[in-house]
């Protein structure tokens, strides 16, 4: 009615010129009526699509597809379908792309689909972009996590290095600690020669520390640390720990001042491990303490901790230092100052070993020069366990003594410095490097004691074990296992092979003088 | 996780054998509306979507279970246990035909025919085998599916148009039975058009009839005749549709057709 009124174009014309395609087909797809908008998009004459063309035989061959499997059945079921977006194939062989929205009509009992094109080659482009965008995303995500893993698989391989180089330091370590040993026995005319030993002597204790640091580290980082825990006095195992420490505090002339809580104070710990953490602290203390300082190693109860504390009056920590005191390494840097850095391997160990109790250890220091306060809290244990310091290793216990030892290695250094410390301390001690040789001996010399490395050329140290108790010198012999690892799966192995102790190397000279001499050494420490 | 509630199973009326039915590539069971009604009455019947297609639990998709054929045919096997009473006649479209048949060739005594409708055991032309597409025709429809589903974003079903003529349609304007998780439609398109199945013919010892359009850009003639020539005893019923849903563009014919074949073999009983 408009069209009476106001200069539009006729019904045909706007049909004809309208700015989107406009189309009729059967219901098989057979154009029945076209405009000449869309005749222009694909390069056509109408003559040549009407009745002669389907609108599918516009598509490319996955716009075909796509037709046949989505966009008909919803015109048969739906009756309709919109913004489906194909490419239609121009005469000279382009592809352009469109939008197509379409309903299915009944016109005088026939029925017909009618459809509404647009050209969107923008938006064509656009979507290209995005599609591209995201492929280049799910690359990118995809090179992270390759990346990521090639990381931890390298940091996996780090640990497994530190864990295989601390084991290796570990082995020399064991017959220079014997022959450290063996020469502290001789009676030294020259008072230099005597300076060297001790020097030998205190550098072999650090050393040994630092490689038991070193594997203790990887090990965890490994998550091939398992705690044995159990209910602990607080008082005792702290206690332990100090009398531990004292050679090396007495050696730097400290003055350490133990505070043990007066009411019982039970944690739930792995002995081992706890006592580890406060050594590592003490040792720490007297470390950066300048000879002649003061140490002090208070244990207490606040609320639902146990709370133990070691303070010193040393060179304290610069306060840029704390947040990362922790980190392994950390010390790499400092150390530069002062003559004693190191790894920083020991506070790493006290943290994780901490931490695996479901506890916190802190720093605190006033600043270079003011000394250092570290502070462990440990949840109390729920059932307080009255036994529990009978546990503790108490090294004070011996009474029967074993003479013939035979000690088996195929490290002939680190057997024949251990024969010899034995020999000087009184003992009648054989060695043997293979496993077959130690069985022979082993009923020969009718041993009494027989010290076993576990890495043998020929066979296992187990195996030997096994072999020994079948003889009948041999059930009565205390059998001793020598690892390198001391893992808790090497201990039982050892058992299992009917070891009676588990040593790792190397060796403490002091235990196993106390188990040859018939001591109830708790066979777990 | 049901299987009912997996495969969107409807199942309903009694009779035996159980017809199930299956839909094939891009939309779901509705597909089945114009034929499912003729055996109703008369059979218990069994509908279902394929994991991956429309209202079937997107969350039990695994690209790795549905990477071929088999994963399908898994899942129908599972769906008879639970709904079929003895053995059925399977009524499978495109590729659920070769669903079928490869469950089928896994448990003949689960099936007394099968009614494959615009089947094609291998939609790529290879050597003297006409399949009526080359690899990167798929390619060309996987770049389609990706452009509709990027317009179709996920949260967003194509709007329909209204239909004033006819109003009860209305109530599917708010859903497409050809909607589904566009990472799944690209896995399922990739997976339906690049599978081989011509060697699984022979091993057919189902009753099956073969029922072709005679004009299926899908399943060309071509294809048919090669089906027929390789399943044992199958008979080929071309109807006149152009297309490749006669179930939905020829229905009647496509009845026809299958009840034909059904009373061949004396398993229903109304003409």
């Amino acid at each position: 009615m408009d069209s009476e009124q106001r200069p539009l174009s006729s019904i045909d014309e706007a049909f004809e010129r309208a700015p989107c395609g406009l189309l009729a087909t059967t219901v098989d797809g057979m154009i029945v009526r076209v405009n000449s908008t869309f005749c222009g998009w694909v390069g056509y004459q109408a003559q040549e699509l009407l009745e002669k063309r389907r609108i599918q035989d516009l598509l490319t061959i996955g716009g075909k597809v796509f037709h046949q499997t989505h966009w008909a059945p919803l015109l048969q079921m739906q009756r309709s379908v919109a913004e489906v977006k194909v490419d239609m194939i121009h005469r000279d062989g382009q592809k352009v792309p469109m939008l197509i929205n379409a309903a299915r009509r009944r016109h005088a009992d026939v029925e017909y689909n009618e459809f509404a094109v647009l050209v969107v080659i923008d938006r064509h482009q656009y979507e290209r972009e995005l599609l591209r965008a995201r492929e280049k995303a799910e690359v990118a995500l995809e090179e992270k996590r390759v990346a990521e893993e090639a990381l931890r698989e390298a940091d996996r391989r780090k640990d497994a290095f530190m864990a295989t180089l601390a084991h290796e330091l570990r082995n020399p370590l064991a017959p220079m600690r014997n022959v450290v040993d063996l020469l502290r026995l001789k009676n030294f005319a020259d008072p230099q020669l005597l300076w060297a030993r001790d020097v030998l002597d205190r550098q072999m204790v650090q050393m040994t520390h630092l490689v038991d640091g070193l594997l203790e580290v990887s090990r965890i980082s490994e998550g091939k640390i398992t705690l044995r825990r159990e209910s602990l006095d607080l008082a005792t195992a702290l206690k332990y720990a100090a009398e531990a420490c004292q050679s090396i505090v007495a050696a730097a002339s400290h003055t350490l001042t133990v505070a043990l809580p007066h009411q019982p104070v039970f944690i739930n710990a792995d002995p081992t491990r706890f006592s580890q953490i406060v050594q590592n602290l003490l040792n720490n203390a007297a470390k950066y303490t300048p000879d002649g300082g003061a140490i002090w190693l208070t244990g207490r109860r606040e609320g639902e901790q146990a709370v133990i504390s070691v303070r010193d009056n040393g060179i304290g920590i610069a306060t840029e230092h704390l947040p990362s005191l922790f980190e392994m390494f950390s010390q790499l840097g400092a150390g530069l100052e002062r003559s004693q850095g190191g790894l920083g391997i020991g506070l790493s160990l006290v943290r994780t070993l901490t931490e695996l109790h479901g506890g916190s250890v802190s720093a605190h220091s006033g600043g270079a020069g003011l000394g250092s306060e570290f502070i462990v809290r440990l949840p109390l244990s729920n059932e307080p366990d009255a036994t529990a310091a009978s546990h503790v290793p108490d090294p004070s216990a011996r009474n029967a003594t074993r003479h013939r030892v035979l000690i088996v290695d195929d490290n002939e250094d680190a057997a024949e410095s251990l024969a010899m410390l034995l020999q000087a301390e009184g003992y009648d001690a054989r060695t043997a490097s293979d496993g077959k040789t130690g069985v022979r001996l082993a009923d020969e010399f009718s041993a009494e004691a027989i010290i076993l490395d576990i890495g043998l050329p020929d066979m296992t140290g187990y195996e030997v074990a096994q072999a020994v108790r079948q003889s009948q010198s041999g059930k009565s012999a205390l059998v001793i296992a020598l690892t390198g690892w001391g893992q808790k799966q090497d201990k039982q192995d050892a058992e299992l092979a009917g070891c009676d102790f588990h040593f790792t190397k190397p060796v403490d000279l002091g235990r196993l003088l106390a188990i040859l001499a018939g001591g109830s050494v708790d066979p777990a420490a | 996780m049901s299987i009912q509630e997996r495969n969107n199973v409807h199942s309903s009326g009694a009779g035996s054998p159980t017809i199930v039915f299956a839909h094939g590539f891009g939309c779901d069971q509705t597909m089945w509306r114009y034929l499912h009604p003729d055996f109703a009455n008369r059979h218990k019947t069994v509908l279902f979507d394929l994991v991956g297609s429309g209202q079937s639990d997107l969350s039990a998709y695994d690209y790795a279970k549905y990477g071929s054929l088999h994963g399908y045919a898994a899942d129908l096997l599972e769906i008879l246990d639970e709904f079929a009473s003895g053995p059925v006649i399977y009524v499978g479209h495109s590729v659920s035909a070769m669903i079928g048949m490869i469950a089928a060739i896994e448990a003949p005594e689960r099936f007394v025919a099968n009614v494959m409708v615009g089947p094609s055991p291998s939609f790529i032309n290879d050597g003297e085998y006409v399949g009526g597409f080359t690899r990167s025709d798929i390619d060309g429809l996987l770049e389609t599916l990706e452009s509709n589903y990027l317009g179709w974003s996920s949260t967003m079903a194509p709007v329909i148009m209204g239909s004033p003529d006819q109003p009860e349609l209305s109530v599917e304007l708010t859903n497409s039975f050809c909607r589904t998780d566009p990472e799944i439609a690209k896995h399922f398109a990739r997976v339906t058009f690049l599978a081989d199945h011509r060697a699984d013919l022979a091993r057919v010892t189902t009753p099956t009839l073969i029922l072709q359009s005679s004009d299926d850009l899908l399943a060309p003639l071509g294809v048919g005749e090669y089906m027929l020539a390789h399943i044992p005893g199958s008979t080929l019923s071309v109807v006149d549709n152009v297309g490749h849903c006669p179930h939905l563009s020829a229905p009647c014919a496509s009845v026809d057709a299958t009840k034909a074949f059904l009373r061949q073999l004396g398993l229903t009983d109304h003409g």
